[in-house]
């Protein structure tokens, strides 16, 4: 026997009492960390990298910060890539503490693609509340100190601040999750809210156009043609109407004429034309009403919110003779707002006193609360991606991990919350939140500079 | 004598030009079962920026949760040169029209390289491949962008953006203290062109052509025998104008000519 046989080199008691020792050491020096394993959602093989992770567990753990004075590291420095923080943090955990509480969890993933459960693993994360920070264990050093006692008491974690990409953080604790709330690629979607309904008054006169009769809708229209209607007698006020186009078979033709104002104090049917536009051939008639009341023109008390598709406009019937009802269709704003209400048929027989106008109710109901981090779907684009933020008093979505882009007008459906809302325009990649990111900016200003209608012999686009 | 003032902002235009080139490109990432579970537009920027400005912006929060988010990209002009081989000649001009429909004198422009090195930084050397890869089948070498160089008169120019050389680094070896640093480093040379100052031209428009017609070939012989004046009517009509012409048909029968120096007939 080479060694002593009289002298233990750390008997199983001594070793016990050197881990209980540094256990409770930890516990009264140490930080409460949380230990954040990485879940691999896809190992890609050959190259030999874990394309997308999943941080979904959490183990708080004390931990003794071996760096006490500072984050070792370069620090932050500026690099080409924008600023850079390069803290490092080196904390020491109980060997005993991880084994015992944290390795039987890790082992019961067995569905997760996980190698290795019995130690700290490079590439998990350790949350360091001082700091609010994310750091992620580069080198596990099982072997400091030096087998005192014939035995490692302790692991020592070397780590470097996480480098964001596009990881799941849904650890269910919200001062983990949110602290990444702004970080990466987000996306800000502007929600229709749950549409309130619009109201108008009507206003009623008479010497007024009737309806205008399309008599040849013409042909040939690459923009809206202008209709100018001759002016009323000086006590009246004059009509304006705006033509509609509608394109069949690659040519586009007027398909209605629309009444802004119907006039009033017209005695003779006004002469309508049609120019511009680039169309021939468009020509029109009305018929006026001079010995009954008719509609004239419609003032939006409250434009509403949530209309995505034209709701219809009801006008009272007239209760004298000759009873002809009048009909408006309304005009629905980029912002899901009625901007207007246009005559089709003025009618006749109203009383002095206004019609009632009754405006449909708004499509769009959006109803609920998204969750944040909850994993939301677009009913048409069939794409997800993650709450990172909902505002309703602004209903705007903020979303991150998308899977793809999402279109105007497709309901966004959350998982959990069952929560639901229209998109009112696609957002745009949020610049506020990463400010070193100028994509859209080039954009912006190449527009003005680069000719992207010449061929180029050499190259396109 | 180089004084007067002019700033086309052509090379700011060609740094945006570049640009634009490359901030639409996204990587998409998939589980294990091939659906694509984030889609990311890879951030571009400009490297070159006022440090206390990337600090206020960057780290607005100094607790800033992570070192840095990736992939990004970002982009930045190395040399600016005089390429010789596009030399054309330097007392050269070309008369064009500015916005205003002023007549306008350009000397011809100095062709010069601009170089430009855009690195990409990745988390992952696919991120990087999947970058690299929307990159390179459009260099061959060169992509021909067509830029507004000086807007005031509409000079566009094609200018060709060559790739020079594909470089990567990634270190992967050493010991685990050492962060893997994976980064693509792409070299172009954009072949743009400097303008000069803009000037009004001098010389104005041809308001008055006078043609002599002689009786022979020999015009040190033979004798004018007519002279056909033309101006525009009216006088000071513009080129956009509606305006037309008057003639004057003399016939001489002297023997002089006319000197175009002294602008009278000796």
């Amino acid at each position: 026997m080479a060694l002593n046989p009289f002298f233990l080199q750390g008997s199983f008691g001594e070793q016990r009492l050197v881990q209980e020792l540094i256990n409770e050491q930890l516990k009264i020096y140490g930080v409460e960390v949380t230990y954040i394993p990485r879940k691999y959602v896809r190992k890609q093989t050959i190259i030999e990298e874990v394309q997308s992770s999943k941080f979904d567990d959490n183990f708080l753990l004390e931990a003794y910060v071996n760096t006490y004075d500072g984050y070792s590291g370069a620090g932050d420095i500026m690099t080409k890539f924008g600023v850079s923080l390069r803290d490092e943090l080196t904390v020491t955990v109980s060997r005993e503490r991880f084994e015992d509480f944290i390795s039987p969890f890790l082992e019961d993933e067995s569905d997760q693609d996980v190698e290795v459960a019995g130690r700290p693993r490079e590439g998990d994360l350790i949350y360091f509340p001082l700091g609010k920070r994310l750091f992620e264990v580069k080198f596990v050093e099982h072997e400091n100190p030096f087998y005192q006692l014939g035995k490692n008491y302790v692991y020592e974690l070397k780590c470097e601040l996480f480098e964001y990409e596009d990881e799941v953080f849904d650890t269910s604790i919200d001062t983990i999750d949110t602290v990444l709330e702004d970080q990466g690629y987000i996306l800000d979607l502007t929600m229709f809210s749950t549409g309130s309904g619009a109201t108008a008054t009507a206003s009623v006169g008479t010497g007024y156009i009737q309806q205008i009769f399309l008599d040849n809708d013409g042909s040939g229209f690459t923009s809206t043609p202008t209709v100018a209607i001759t002016t009323a007698p000086s006590s009246g006020t004059n009509a304006t109407a705006v033509a509609i186009t509608t394109t069949r078979n690659n040519i586009t033709s007027i398909s209605e004429i629309l009444l802004t104002n119907a006039g009033t104090g017209y005695t003779v049917a006004p002469t309508i034309t049609i120019s511009g536009g680039g169309g021939t051939g468009a020509a029109a008639t009305c018929g006026i009403i001079t010995a009954h009341r008719g509609v004239i023109s419609f003032t939006i008390t409250d434009g509403g919110s949530g209309f995505t598709t034209t709701p219809p406009v009801s006008i009272s019937v007239p209760p004298l003779s000759p009873t002809i009802s009048a009909s408006a269709k309304a005009v629905v704003s980029a912002a899901g707002t009625i901007s207007e209400i246009r005559i089709a048929n003025a009618g006749a027989g109203f009383l002095g006193s206004a019609p009632t106008v009754t405006v449909g109710t708004a499509a769009t109901t959006g109803i609920g609360t998204y969750w944040f981090n909850e994993v939301i779907t677009g009913s048409r684009s069939g794409m997800s991606a993650r709450v990172k933020r909902w505002d309703s008093d602004t209903n705007i979505l903020r979303v991150g991990l998308t899977s793809g882009y999402f279109f105007a007008g497709e309901t966004l459906t959350g998982a959990k919350s069952g929560a639901a809302y229209v998109i009112k325009n696609t957002g745009v990649a949020n610049t506020e939140t990463d400010k070193y990111r100028d994509n859209d900016e080039f954009e912006t200003q190449a527009d003005s500079l680069i000719d992207f209608s010449e061929t180029n012999p050499f190259g396109t686009y | 004598m180089l004084g007067s003032y002019y700033y086309h902002e052509i090379i700011r235009k060609t740094i945006i030009s570049f640009g634009t080139l490359f901030n639409d490109l996204n990587i998409k990432h998939k589980d294990s079962s091939g659906g694509v579970v984030s889609q990311l537009k890879v951030p571009l920027a400009y490297g070159p920026t006022q440090k206390f400005l990337a600090r206020l912006e960057q780290q607005a929060n100094l607790d800033k949760p992570v070192q840095i988010t990736l992939p990004r990209m970002s982009f930045e002009m190395t040399s600016i040169s005089y390429d010789s081989t596009r030399k054309s000649g330097i007392t050269q001009t070309f008369r064009a029209v500015d916005n205003n429909d002023k007549m306008k004198k350009v000397f011809m422009p100095v062709p010069y390289n601009i170089g430009f090195e855009l690195s990409i930084l990745s988390k992952l050397n696919d991120d990087a491949l999947q970058i690299v890869e929307q990159i390179l089948p459009y260099f061959q070498p060169s992509f021909n962008i067509t830029v507004d160089l000086v807007e005031s008169i509409g000079e566009k120019r094609d200018i060709p953006v060559v790739l020079n050389s594909v470089s990567f680094q990634d270190d992967y070896e050493g010991d685990f203290s050492t962060r893997r640093a994976l980064i693509y480093t792409l070299r172009f040379t954009a072949k743009t062109y400097l303008f000069g100052p803009v000037a009004d031209n001098p010389e104005g428009l041809i308001r008055k052509v006078i043609v002599d017609t002689y009786s022979d070939t020999n015009t040190q012989t033979a004798k004018r025998e007519m002279r056909y004046t033309v101006v525009p009517d009216p006088i000071d009509a513009n080129p956009g104008d509606d305006f037309g012409f008057s003639e004057t048909f003399e016939t001489f029968t002297d023997s002089k000519s006319y000197s175009p120096t002294r602008q009278s007939d000796i």
